[in-house]
């Protein structure tokens, strides 16, 4: 039984093995060699920088788009994207 | 008049500000999930449980993920996914916070096992690449291998992140920040998911509108002729039952490897556990090519199902080599060849599901489809154990799952894509499409 239950930790969509994790933590701090808070910071960076590239390009695109509105009024016959800021 | 010669920059197309807002979703929930085993070991001996105690919550969590995919597909069928995707995300954050309250073990059973898997299935893979095939036609293949891609990224960041905060910090902290991330994506799923192209006055893939009086103009142009409007007709026809049992055997040859390749490549070829988990993380990390790779390659070639009957094909052959070479190499080679085709397959047969049966009730299907993969997995998990028991070898378990994809690789090449997909029907003049 406890095999049984053992594998599902293993499984690459669930949660990964605890002793694969510690071996990848010890590689890390030879590779970095930072303290921990150096890390969650740098990788808190990258987490937060995707959505909020996501908004930027968004928001530029739009911007460009509503600057350029009034010279091309008749966009929407074409299939253009007629999107509002949200 | 027109402006098709004005050197105006064409926008990006809103399905990509989708995709990306999907991608964003799957990497913070596949994290949060993942980053599970991070936590075993510190609540474990915080609260005295073995090993077996906190794997319980963590099999409930699969086997309840697993059976209430379909549901969850067809409420996406049925709502358009937009407001199941967003509550799901906000029962995952705020779970996943919760779970810092944990004091016993049948709070983290109910929390994680039944809640927070739950809430999972809504933003789920089979989900959102339902969700991409009504934004994206052409580009369908591309879209979903991004999506399929960033489950991996999430696995590779958030758990090394995971491991991290909980050294800085204690595991409740860790918890409530793994949550508040989950919660970020709710103002991205906010802003960008849009159900279908139509919403917003656009046309899959951002292509022009289709001449006035076209054959087929409407909600059904250019649609397969197996395309349905619920799951059970799907079910009374060909290709669902050879892609699903192709899967079944995706699943089997997958789960198998995850839980035995370490053991096996210890005690059968002799190498480190370091050596043996590195060449697994390298298997891994080719996951990201390769379902891109396959992505890529479905779109711009076509032949969806050649492609997919090719990754299984690979994949027989590195279990081939897994078997007959007899050395730290072939242990290599196999982690080259099946890397590039493990997330592949679920890419291809999610895009050929949509161009077969079309987006109405995608969700369900691709949710039925992936319960065949889980047992199979479950199966085979339970097999290569029992055999290995028996035989001492893992030879007889591999050799076995590894022969089945023969079969499934027959079993894809078998469709007849021409016929059914909706990539090859010829019914509205669409000069874009570039089919």
């Amino acid at each position: 039984m406890a095999s049984f239950f053992s594998f599902i930790l293993a499984h690459q969509g669930d949660s990964a093995d605890p002793e694969l994790l510690h071996w990848i933590r010890e590689r890390l701090d030879q590779i970095f060699g930072f303290g921990p808070w150096v890390i969650v910071g740098a990788m808190s960076f990258i987490i937060f920088c995707i959505p909020m590239s996501i908004i930027v390009v968004y928001l530029m695109q739009a911007n460009r788009r509503s600057a350029s509105k009034p010279k091309h009024e008749s966009n929407s016959a074409e299939g253009q994207e007629q999107e509002q800021l949200p | 008049m027109n402006q098709s010669s004005e050197p105006i920059k064409k926008p990006i197309y809103y399905g990509w500000y989708v995709c990306a807002a999907t991608l964003f979703i799957g990497f913070v929930m596949i994290g949060a999930r993942n980053s599970f085993g991070v936590f075993v070991v510190p609540m474990s001996e915080e609260f005295g449980w073995n090993r077996t105690t906190i794997s319980v919550a963590a099999a409930l969590g699969v086997l309840v993920n697993g059976v209430t995919q379909p549901f969850f597909g067809q409420i996406f069928d049925r709502t358009g996914g937009r407001k199941m995707i967003i509550t799901s995300l906000i029962v995952l954050g705020i779970g996943t916070i919760l779970l810092s309250l944990t004091f016993h073990i049948l709070f983290l059973a109910f929390m994680f096992g039944i809640v927070i898997s739950i809430a999972q299935s809504g933003p789920a893979p089979s989900n959102t690449a339902a969700l991409m095939s009504r934004w994206f036609k052409r580009r369908r293949a591309t879209a979903i291998s991004i999506n399929s891609s960033a489950l991996s990224v999430g696995g590779m960041i958030m758990v090394p992140f995971s491991m991290f905060l909980l050294e800085a910090t204690s595991w409740r902290v860790a918890w409530v920040a793994l949550g508040l991330i989950v919660l970020t994506a709710v103002p991205l799923a906010l802003i960008f998911l849009r159900e279908r192209p139509e919403d917003r006055g656009l046309y899959p893939d951002g292509d022009p509108p289709p001449p006035e009086g076209a054959i087929g103009v409407g909600r059904n142009r250019s649609g397969g002729p197996l395309e349905v409007e619920t799951w059970k007709e799907s079910f009374k026809t060909a290709p669902i039952w050879q892609m699903a049992g192709s899967y079944f055997v995706c699943g089997t040859t997958t789960f198998v490897m995850s839980v035995h390749f370490i053991p096996f490549a210890i005690e059968d070829r002799g190498v480190t556990g370091a050596t043996a988990a590195t060449i697994f993380g390298y298997m891994m990390f080719l996951n990201i090519f390769g379902a891109l790779g396959a992505g890529f390659l479905s779109d711009k070639i076509g032949g969806t199902k050649n492609w997919l009957a090719l990754a299984y094909s690979i994949r027989g052959i590195g279990y081939l080599v897994l078997l007959t070479l007899d050395s730290v190499l072939g242990l290599w080679i196999f982690a080259t060849i099946a890397g590039f085709s493990w997330v592949a397959t679920p890419v291809l047969t999610s895009s050929l599901t949509a161009d077969v049966y079309g987006t109405k009730a995608l969700g369900t299907i691709s949710g039925i489809t992936f319960m065949f993969h889980q047992f199979g997995g479950f199966g085979s998990v339970l097999l290569a154990g029992l055999l290995f028991d028996v035989t001492g070898s893992y030879t007889v378990p591999f050799a076995i799952v590894g022969a089945l994809l023969l079969p499934a690789a027959i079993s894809a090449f078998s469709i007849k894509e021409r016929k059914y997909s909706s990539r090859y029907q010829t019914l509205v003049p669409m000069p874009a499409a570039g089919d």
